[in-house]
């Protein structure tokens, strides 16, 4: 007992540890966001720092503490404060209270229906194409599902349905924070250059960037409308999730693995749907009588600015966490199937959202 | 640790900041629209 309490101090240390490294540039973040665009007024920088958004700053200053943690030998031992998963989850159940839950209710149709479609197409497109280079079923589940539906939690999903190796988690996470690092900046510049309505270009970035973070900040740098839509439409897919993993499950265990115990029940179902999809839910129809009954909307601005903190430290915990060694390990193969999956996604991605969001007016 | 006693613990952790991120963005809704938590706190 005492050696299990003795082992478990220095991890809640270290997790409190990265919990302060977020935190510090967190409020760096802040502190160049609201600064650097004054300092720089008036000189040839001035119009570009006006510009640059907060999810900027915050990915940078993650990337930076990345490489100084990483040079220090510290960065896998702080690791377990890095929380992405939480901070971008509660950012986002605070978001829910800056959409009028009506909105949330028209866009359900077109986002459900997108969500459906690119699911089946993608993760078919990625199941195959794993298939013709050779890869283990099991690598081809992760996969699929990461590209498919939102990522690192879908990975997690897929891996526990499948019975995965842990190895193979953390490579397919690896693969998802890689590839999500560059779309946060490369979509925005897209949707720029074809000229998208906020509409389409905040559904087109919620059907591609696997993991929910990521979306967050590329819809932020689009703008709020861009933002809004985009995560109703990445918060659909991930609640097809528990559907995806219920599925592989028993697909392995009656195809794959031939047990025979394949476990589909509504408990699974509910064991395996992303909880703060209730919350985001509960916080858009608070949110919404609290106005409608003659509520104060400067309250909701104060929402707004709380999860913005909550964005900044899931985007600072992005830059921290990010890894390009387990690249090295598991070959080509993998890294050329997620990489045609994310062209795939992106093409089917953009044929979708232009029909189902055209017209779509906040 | 096993490789799928290593899956396990990551699915239980998933589900449990998930509960975790639902209640603290509730419980901070609720604060900020009770006026609990004043605008001049959130930086």
């Amino acid at each position: 007992m005492a050696e299990v309490e003795t082992g478990r101090r220095p991890r809640l240390l270290r997790a409190v540890g990265g919990a302060v490294v977020v935190v510090v540039l967190a409020a760096l973040t802040r502190y160049l966001e609201q600064n650097v665009p004054v300092f720089t007024k008036g000189t040839w920088l001035g119009g570009i720092a006006k510009s640059v958004e907060y999810p900027v700053y915050a990915i940078l200053l993650g990337l930076l503490g990345n490489a100084v943690l990483a040079g220090l030998g510290v960065r896998d031992r702080l690791a377990a404060g890095f929380r992405t998963e939480f901070f971008i989850k509660t950012g986002l159940v605070l978001l829910g209270a800056s959409i009028n839950f009506a909105v949330v209710v028209k866009a359900a149709g077109p986002a459900i229906a997108q969500a459906f479609l690119l699911i089946a197409l993608v993760f078919g497109f990625t199941w195959w194409l794993g298939g013709k280079l050779g890869l283990d079923s099991k690598l081809r589940a992760l996969l699929s599902s990461a590209v498919s539906i939102c990522g690192v939690s879908a990975a997690i999903a897929a891996a526990g349905a499948v019975q995965a190796k842990r190895e193979q988690l953390a490579y397919t996470a690896s693969l998802v924070i890689i590839f999500a690092l560059p779309s946060i900046f490369v979509l925005p510049l897209l949707v720029d250059a074809l000229g998208l309505s906020t509409a389409v270009a905040g559904a087109w970035i919620g059907g591609n960037i696997d993991t929910t973070a990521a979306v967050s900040a590329a819809g932020a740098l689009v703008g709020e409308e861009a933002l809004q839509i985009a995560t109703i439409v990445k918060t659909t897919q991930n609640a097809l999730l528990g559907v995806v993993a219920v599925a592989l499950t028993a697909y392995f265990a009656l195809k794959v693995e031939r047990t025979g115990d394949a476990k589909v029940s509504g408990r699974a179902l509910w064991e395996r749907f992303p909880k703060f999809v209730l919350g985001f839910l509960a916080a858009s129809v608070i949110a919404t009588v609290f106005l409608e009954s003659g509520g104060d909307r400067s309250v909701i601005t104060t929402v707004n600015d709380l999860r913005t903190l909550f964005l900044i430290l899931a985007f600072v915990s992005i830059g921290l966490e990010f890894r390009v060694a387990p690249l090295r390990e598991a070959g080509w193969k993998p890294i050329g199937v997620f990489a045609g999956a994310t062209v795939f996604n992106l093409a089917v991605g953009l044929g979708l959202a232009s029909v189902l969001f055209a017209g779509f007016g906040g | 640790m096993s490789a799928e006693e290593g899956v396990g613990r990551e699915r239980r952790l998933a589900v449990n900041e998930d509960w975790a991120a639902t209640i603290a963005g509730l419980v901070l809704l609720v604060l900020v629209l009770a006026r609990v938590v004043p605008g001049w706190l959130v930086p």
